[in-house]
């Protein structure tokens, strides 16, 4: 069954087509790699699903819940993660700090509460402490905790930055390229973490990457973006031998997987 | 183990020898001291709009104005009671302070700091011109405050304490929660936020109203210390002595407020006839600690002495 | 009244231009605006004076003296305000810049504060006023009028025309590109500031003569210009100019037209709806939310 819907979406900038009827099904436990040359739409496909760019036409649902239209907060709250291309992190946090912000959606503290640091709010921070401590051992950040988020290495802070869309446990996760810049080491960590995160913790997960290995390796099933449109779908052996997809890439080695520029 | 001049035991030792100031105080230090707890509740209200929630807004010398003018006018000219004029000129700066926050949700930067700007000087204008209301230029004077048996500076006095007290506590607590954090992220980056379900809007309504409710409280205490209301207080200069507090006393940090304000309000009393000589040392150091101590004087303080971490941090600049 | 109404709105609205000329050279340059520009107006108008009137020079050589006073200042502001801080938050350099404003306003009720609060300008042109059927020109202001034309003139000129104006624009482009061709950055934004800050003062000398030179000038000023570059889009020399114009006659008429005090917050009101209602201003293209 499909948790994440996007029907026909279309947005242009300025008279600059973005996006253009692009379709896509998410299944439940799926990870789906996106990939197309620059300027494909990739990173504008997941600005219009989190709602940072309202699509102009065009439909998405999250367990059938329409998303259009919503802001991107309340998007958010029904169980949309995701990171950013350029990492996100709150500069003037620590990495525990960062982690436990990620839990907003799921904290019913009041402004007068906080306040008087009622009991009820009290707990709730514990509580919420003790998430985060999970979740950065889940990902096996734990030692870091205490650190400023921007003491840390470029691929931590990525790493960071998952743990931080987690912790609200998200049914749909969205990554923008989590893997640029990054060492192989890391590159297959990433891999790695991507998996579990699938199987132990259930998310379905949507892959916007350029490192081709990457997706090619992870993906249960690839979508294609040309120009904004969608050109190809299929498991990542069907790609690979898609000539649309070749003819996209225009003498770019697929099988080689070398990191784009 | 808590260490000996940590912050519990410091603060601790500051409120009782506040407690215990108007024994051994003179009038005059009594009025310093009431002025410097009245910008500590100005300063710790500013910093959690600019130095917390990152905006960057010029509005709250007309706030701390509208406070003490609404407080005032409540009394002379609806002829309530100080107790009643007192909260109702709150609630009336915090809604003011709202709606300030309206363009805030669809400006940020640059453009806030000029709609915020442009609205100080309406209220300047509004001060000095409506004078069906506000008496124009010239002020008016506010009834003097009664606190039976006590001495009437001292009840005030008390009365500051007390509130300061409650306030700085507030915005500490407020800092240490969720809401802190909510409002931190708004600051850091405002994507990010709203990626992790924080509604834009609505934190960066609760920042200004939080200030402005801040500033309502210190502008109702601040009329009735000196029984007397005029325009000039509040004006564009009165901003930059608040910025100043806040950024040498330690941007994002509750702590750093209440010293810059108890450093800062000394030295405007050492230069009080001097306009000249207060923008001068006012503007200088405000551009001196943001251009060497841009963590201000707390972080010297966190350096030397253990038991004063906060929580959150200052606004980023590069290392 | 209507005539004289616009002559004075286009007068004045012509200083707000050459003021909000400067602010916005200085933001496309180097992405800050300088919140103490309406300080370097207000110190290149004591300037004015101090050359004018105190030593009694002639005009048009005063008006020299301040503008290159003004450009030295403009450096020193630059150096002090804006170097230290260029890879700061903006809310760093806006502070700085706030500093320092009240840095030169003490300075200038110091030093010339104790003459009296505001200081009367000798007027350029003692003609009467010129009458022209139902028209009343006042020589004073055309001539204020023509200077301040004549200066956004030169100004343009040197930004279209001349080697630096091109390396301005360069940088202004792209600062990184201008780098890499050779360009020294640095330079180009102490020159802008230097350029912003001369423009402020000309602006300041031609107005001197029409009201008082006092402390507390720059800052009405400052939130004038502001308006003047809101409406245009901030970032538009032309927008600048447009715009500076518009607040000079929105305010003469609002005052001429409903109460004199309505002078003062025109330029206040006019910011507050244009960037609530169209935060871009008149020219600029709407903005796109991207990351």
């Amino acid at each position: 069954m499909s948790r994440l819907v996007v029907r026909d979406v279309s947005i242009a900038f300025g008279g600059v087509v973005a996006l253009d009827g692009v379709d896509l099904e998410l299944a439940a436990g799926e990870i789906r790699g996106v990939i197309g040359p620059n300027g494909a739409g990739k990173t504008t496909l997941l600005n219009v699903i989190c709602g940072i760019n309202p699509p102009d036409r065009g439909a998405i649902a999250l367990d059938g819940v329409p998303l259009v239209g919503e802001k991107p907060s309340a998007i958010a709250a029904h169980g949309l993660g995701r990171t950013f291309q350029a990492t996100q992190l709150f500069r003037g946090m620590t990495v525990l700090e960062n982690v436990m912000t990620g839990l907003h959606g799921r904290l019913t503290e009041s402004v007068l509460g906080a306040a008087f640091r009622s009991r009820r709010l009290r707990e709730a921070e514990a509580a919420a402490a003790a998430r985060a401590r999970d979740v950065l051992a889940f990902v096996g950040m734990q030692a870091f905790e205490g650190r400023l988020a921007t003491e840390l290495s470029f691929g931590q802070q990525r790493v960071i930055e998952i743990a931080r869309a987690l912790i609200s446990e998200p049914r749909v996760l969205l990554l923008d390229e989590p893997a640029v810049g990054l060492s192989l080491n890391r590159i297959t960590e990433v891999d790695a973490l991507m998996r579990r995160i699938r199987d132990e913790r259930g998310v379905s997960i949507l892959l916007v990457e350029h490192v081709i290995r990457l997706v090619m390796d992870v993906s249960d099933r690839i979508t294609v973006l040309s120009y904004g449109r969608k050109i190809a779908e299929g498991g990542p052996d069907e790609i690979r031998a898609d000539p649309a997809v070749i003819e996209a890439y225009l003498g770019r080695d697929l099988h080689a997987g070398s990191p784009a520029p | 183990m808590p260490a000996l001049a940590g912050r519990r035991n410091v603060v601790v030792l500051a409120v009782l020898a506040l407690a215990a100031l108007p024994a051994m105080a003179n009038p005059y230090i009594l009025y310093v001291a009431n002025i410097a707890l009245i910008y500590a509740i100005l300063a710790v209200g500013l910093n959690l709009l600019l130095g917390y929630a990152g905006q960057f807004a010029f509005a709250n010398a007309a706030l701390f104005g509208i406070g003490a003018y609404a407080t005032g006018l409540f009394q002379v000219r609806l002829g309530l009671s100080f107790w009643a004029a007192f909260p109702a000129a709150v609630v009336f700066t915090t809604l003011v302070g709202l709606v300030v926050a309206l363009p805030a949700l669809r400006l940020s930067g640059l453009y806030l700091a000029l709609v915020t700007l442009a609205f100080a000087q309406l209220t300047q204008w509004v001060m000095l011109n409506w004078e069906r209301v506000t008496f124009g230029a010239g002020g008016f004077r506010v009834p003097p405050l009664t606190f039976g048996a006590l001495a009437p500076a001292l009840g005030l006095y008390y009365l500051t304490l007390l509130l300061t007290g409650l306030l700085v506590a507030a915005a500490w607590n407020t800092v240490r929660s969720g809401v802190g954090r909510a409002l931190v992220a708004v600051r850091d980056s405002e994507v990010a936020a709203e990626s992790l379900a924080i509604d834009l809007a609505r934190h960066k309504a609760i920042a200004f109203s939080l200030s402005a409710l801040y500033a309502g409280v210190a502008g109702g205490l601040y009329s009735a210390l000196l029984s007397f209301v005029a325009p000039e207080g509040f004006d564009l200069f009165q901003m930059v002595v608040q910025f100043s507090m806040v950024v040498v006393g330690g941007l994002g940090s509750v702590w750093g407020s209440v010293l810059g304000a108890g450093l800062l309000v000394g030295l405007q009393e050492a230069l009080r006839a001097f306009k000249g000589a207060q923008e001068i040392a006012f503007g200088l150091l405000l551009m001196a600690c943001i251009i060497f101590l841009p963590d201000g004087l707390i972080s010297l303080v966190k350096r030397r002495a253990r038991g004063w971490d906060e929580p959150l941090r200052a606004p980023d600049r590069p290392a | 009244m209507l005539p004289y109404l616009v002559v004075s709105g286009l007068t004045t609205g012509s200083l707000y231009a050459l003021v909000a000329m400067g602010l916005v050279v200085v933001y496309k340059a180097t992405s800050v605006v300088n919140f103490a520009h309406g300080e370097l107006f207000m110190v290149g108008g004591f300037l004015a004076y101090t050359f004018h009137v105190l030593l009694k020079l002639g005009y048009v050589a005063s008006l020299l003296l301040a503008v290159i006073a003004a450009l030295l200042l403009g450096l020193v502001t630059e150096r002090i305000a804006y170097r230290p801080l260029m890879r700061a938050p903006a809310i760093s350099l806006v502070l700085a810049a706030v500093g320092f404003s009240f840095v030169l306003k003490g300075a200038a009720r110091q030093i010339w504060g104790g003459l009296g609060d505001y200081m009367p300008f000798p007027p350029v042109v003692a003609t009467p006023a010129i009458t022209l059927g139902s028209i009343i020109l006042v020589p004073q202001q055309l001539v204020v009028l023509a200077g301040a034309l004549i200066c956004m003139g030169l100004f343009t000129a040197f930004f279209t025309s001349t080697r630096a104006g091109k390396m301005l624009q360069a940088t202004a482009e792209n600062a990184k590109a201008a780098r890499l061709a050779g360009i020294r950055v640095e330079r180009v934004y102490a020159f802008t500031w230097a350029a912003g800050a001369a423009t402020g003062a000309a602006a300041a000398v031609l107005m001197a003569p029409l009201t008082f030179v006092y402390p507390d000038v720059g800052s009405p000023l400052l939130v004038k210009a502001f308006a003047a570059a809101v409406l245009g889009g901030f970032g538009s020399l032309p927008g600048a100019v447009l715009g500076g114009f518009s607040i000079g006659l929105i305010e003469n008429l609002a005052g001429g037209y409903l109460h004199t005090s309505f002078t003062d917050i025109s330029a206040f009101l006019v910011i507050m709806v244009v960037l609530i209602v169209r935060p871009t201003g008149f020219f600029g293209p709407r903005a796109v939310r991207r990351i």
